[in-house]
């Protein structure tokens, strides 16, 4: 029996170039929020850093104040990989920013076969008021496709910048291509920070969302919404798994623990993105049962998601 | 006073228009005084005749404008090609027809190897001409259960293994992973590719293993590969600047008795482009007539036969989906420009025809922005360019560097299912670039064919396929022009058709020393025409040295 689960998760940011990629994890960067997450990304250039927030700089690697690093792809990914995993602090999430034309699930795959990783999230941002020219586009529209269907969660970014009915039809189109994508909407790419982190499984309350800056107006609770249920019993791996197949596509990231039937020392790590469904059994001891639902506005509430919960 | 050797010769092909055959050239300190008959250059005083090369036939060393230094690292392992092969020692490998035949070469490698646990490694390997048979582990564990074993495709992409290696690998069933190939039944078969497969084989066999390129022991062989085929100057096309690689370089080519001159050229996808060209400029001072810095290379797409390249409608005639990009096409122009910006030379690797489009369509406005009328941008393979690209690119005084090997090795597959009759006929068209007055040369891209440029313009003047099949009879080429493609056009991409490239007065003293005339041999015996040996800046090089007969 495995102590829960120790690998470092691994999560993928797809899209475009302007997608809004590197807003996103220049906040998480420079954001305090305590995790020390590692960024992989292709060209330190493309980050608009503060400098400042940069505590210290050795050629491949910058370490920021808040403990994260930011560290250059290089020709090889899977030797930065097994290096980060290496170091006497490892980080405790790896994000790798994909190129635009890159498929995130060979990169995402490198977190199946390293035995130091586990394959967490692919999340692919598209920019709402681009992304309908760039399906259309002759030169780029197999790589639309190819990345949307690559996604475990889709953000359709910016929709600041255009009007309600384009959200509306870029949401339908995408719903048209991946029946059962997970699809929220966002601005300037906020996002809560417990989307983006896989955590140990604790069911904390919902974070704030990874810092808006300061011209930034938007109300995420309109976008994003977290519930959480507590298992009245202990449950099996079947019952699990049954519970997790029904949610809606509004619910984007599960995780938590539950006790596991039948052995009392015993709990369940929930782990699900997408429709990625990752359990584990660790001891109990000091494990508070309990299960947070990340989701987009429309996430059902904590009454209808604990009613499909059957032990 | 140095010394002046005039040497005489049956014939000598000069690729100098105003100047074209000579039977004797003058050669002091590396350099070319001049050629002609010997009257024409006794008065360059004192001389001495030498005759060593009275029955011979000189050209200009060749020049392969796309190669990669890797052909000499390749040869550390195991042949194990459909097509017979040299290698850099002089051994003719023989081609292995069938999977039995793989099996049961590797199996006396095996034998003879002491240690148990070392990787068996080989390279060269092509189902393509089985029939649609595959590689399977089953058939690598009858050479050992123990023994790691990497059979490399001739792609450079996919690779075989053996159960050892996936158990190594922690592999099972389980492991769902695009790349690591399963069959209907969902066992693992062993065929693995793109990053799991680099993982997977370093996991096994604990090291990097194709990192090994810029080894002392590889330039020697990739030198010698080249030797043997008459070739004195070599691009190394996608070089990631790695210092032990550049330190070995630096110290080989300072040796008159290293037989090549190399151009590496940056590979710029691996790094941001600022990044990159500091990088290139900082070792510009470093050049020497031996290694010649400051060409870059760029990489758009992917391979036709591989379903990666990126094509126009109407796509692949068997209806494979369209291929991938390897460089987010709108940022091909940023990239372009920072290079080009700076003044450095930049190829583009483009095999599809909406590639070179987009790679085209960026040149175009890098040249607008940053005038140079002398860029000689460069599309390396440039396979399905249409004659509109060819008209553009003639206006543009932007160069190809076509694939002919392509047309020899799978031309049959492109007819039949990549790009259909009509289009494979026109693939690497070295008769439109000739006609419209595009710069052209032609290569192989070793390791992946080999490196032979007098076979490589055997293909460009017959573009037979493996079949026999005339795949263009109307982009066949004259044995002139393949011939001066292979000289004065590759030095003309490279921006060193002022040095090299004929034979003429003030430029260096290479040549490649043949056997039998190329332009008695004809369209039929091009490729078989014997290569004695070369002389590298007035350095003499026998392949008899190599070969040991």
């Amino acid at each position: 029996m495995t102590q829960g689960d120790d690998r470092i998760p691994l999560t993928v940011i797809g899209g475009f170039l302007g997608a809004g990629k590197t807003t996103l994890l220049n906040r998480v960067l420079s954001d305090n929020h305590g995790i020390r997450f590692a960024v992989l990304v292709n060209d330190f250039g493309d980050l608009p850093v503060d400098t400042s927030l940069v505590t210290d700089h050795d050629g491949e690697t910058l370490t920021f104040a808040n403990g994260c690093l930011c560290c250059t792809m290089g020709d090889n990914l899977m030797k930065t990989l097994s290096d980060l995993a290496m170091r006497t602090e490892p980080p405790e999430h790896i994000l790798i920013e994909a190129s635009g034309v890159a498929d995130p699930r060979p990169i995402l795959d490198l977190g199946t076969l390293h035995p130091r990783l586990r394959r967490d999230l692919s999340l692919v941002l598209v920019d709402a008021e681009t992304i309908h020219d760039r399906a259309e586009d002759v030169r780029l529209k197999e790589t639309v496709d190819r990345q949307i269907a690559a996604a475990d969660v889709i953000l359709i970014n910016k929709c600041d910048v255009v009007d309600e009915a384009t959200v509306a039809a870029v949401r339908a189109w995408l719903r048209k291509r991946v029946p059962d994508a997970h699809i929220v909407e966002t601005m300037q790419a906020a996002i809560p920070l417990d989307l983006v982190f896989a955590g140990d499984g604790s069911p904390e309350p919902m974070s704030r969302p990874v810092a808006a800056n300061d011209h930034d107006h938007v109300d995420h609770g309109t976008q994003f919404r977290s519930v959480t249920v507590v298992p009245e019993n202990p449950m099996t791996r079947l019952a699990i798994e049954q519970w997790m197949s029904v949610l809606p596509p509004s619910v984007l990231r599960v995780k938590g623990y539950i006790a596991a039937e039948n052995d009392p020392g015993s709990v369940f790590l929930v782990q699900r993105v997408g429709n990625r469904l990752d359990l584990s059994v660790c001891p109990a001891q000091g494990k508070t049962p309990g299960v947070v639902f990340i989701g987009s506005a429309d996430l059902p509430d904590a009454d209808w998601i604990g009613r499909r919960c059957v032990a | 006073m140095s010394d002046i050797t005039i040497y005489s010769a049956k014939r000598i092909l000069t690729m100098n228009r105003s100047n074209p055959l000579a039977t004797h050239v003058a050669v002091r300190d590396g350099m070319i005084l001049g050629a002609g008959a010997l009257e024409d250059l006794t008065g360059w005083e004192p001389y001495t005749v030498d005759d060593r090369f009275a029955g011979k036939v000189l050209m200009p060393g060749m020049i392969e404008g796309h190669a990669h230094a890797m052909e000499g690292a390749v040869w550390q392992d195991e042949y194990v090609g459909y097509y017979d092969r040299v290698s850099p020692d002089g051994d003719s490998k023989p081609g292995l027809k069938s999977i039995d035949e793989v099996i049961d070469y590797l199996s006396k490698v095996d034998a003879a190897m002491d240690e148990p646990e070392e990787a068996l490694i080989a390279w060269g390997f092509d189902p393509i001409y089985f029939g649609g048979r595959r590689m399977v582990a089953a058939d690598l564990d009858r050479i050992s259960s123990t023994r790691p074993i990497l059979v490399v495709h001739a792609s450079f992409h996919i690779v075989n293994v053996n159960t050892a290696v996936l158990t190594r690998a922690n592999v099972t069933a389980e492991t769902n992973v695009m790349g690591i190939m399963k069959d209907a039944d969902g066992k693992v078969t062993g065929e693995l590719q793109g990053m799991p497969a680099r993982f997977i084989v370093t996991s096994a066999i604990g090291r990097e293993h194709f990192v090994e390129m810029g080894q002392e022991g590889s330039l020697w062989r990739f030198a010698r590969s080249a030797q043997l085929a008459g070739v004195t100057t070599s691009t190394d096309l996608a070089n990631d600047f790695a210092e032990a690689t550049l330190a070995n370089m630096k110290k080989l080519t300072s040796r008159a008795d290293y037989p090549l001159r190399i151009v590496p050229a940056f590979l710029s996808n691996t790094r941001p482009p600022e990044e990159g060209v500091e990088m290139v400029r900082r070792i510009l001072p470093e050049s020497s007539d031996k290694l010649r810095f400051g060409l870059v290379k760029m990489v758009s797409d992917g391979s036709i036969q591989g379903f990666t390249a990126r094509l126009m409608e109407p796509g692949y005639y068997n209806g494979a989906p369209n291929g991938l990009w390897y460089i987010e096409p709108d940022e091909i122009p940023r990239i372009l420009n920072a290079y080009h910006g700076a003044g450095l030379q930049v190829h583009v690797h483009t095999n599809g025809d909406q590639a070179t489009d987009v790679v085209l369509d960026a040149m175009e406005d890098a040249l607008r922005e940053f005038p140079n009328p002398d860029a000689r941008f460069t599309i390396q393979h440039c396979q399905m360019a249409h004659e509109s690209h060819y008209r553009k690119m003639a206006r543009l005084g932007v160069c190809a560097n076509l694939f002919a090997n392509h047309l020899f090795y799978w031309g049959d597959e492109h007819y039949e299912q990549t790009m259909g009759p009509e289009r494979a006929c026109r693939m690497n068209a070295t008769g439109t670039a000739k006609r419209l007055g595009v710069p052209f040369t032609i290569h192989s891209d070793a390791p992946i064919t080999p490196l032979a440029p007098l076979f490589t313009a055997w293909c460009a003047v017959n573009r037979t396929t493996v079949s026999g099949r005339v795949l263009g009879e109307e982009e066949r080429i004259s044995v002139e022009d393949a011939l001066e493609a292979v000289t004065l056009g590759a030095a003309y991409t490279l921006k060193l058709d002022g040095e090299i490239g004929s034979i003429e007065a003030g430029k260096r003293a290479d040549f490649a020393v043949l056997e039998d005339d190329p332009l008695e041999a004809g369209a039929d015996g091009l490729k078989d025409v014997r290569v004695w040996g070369t002389v590298v800046g007035g350095e003499i090089f026998d392949n008899a040295a190599i070969t040991g007969s």
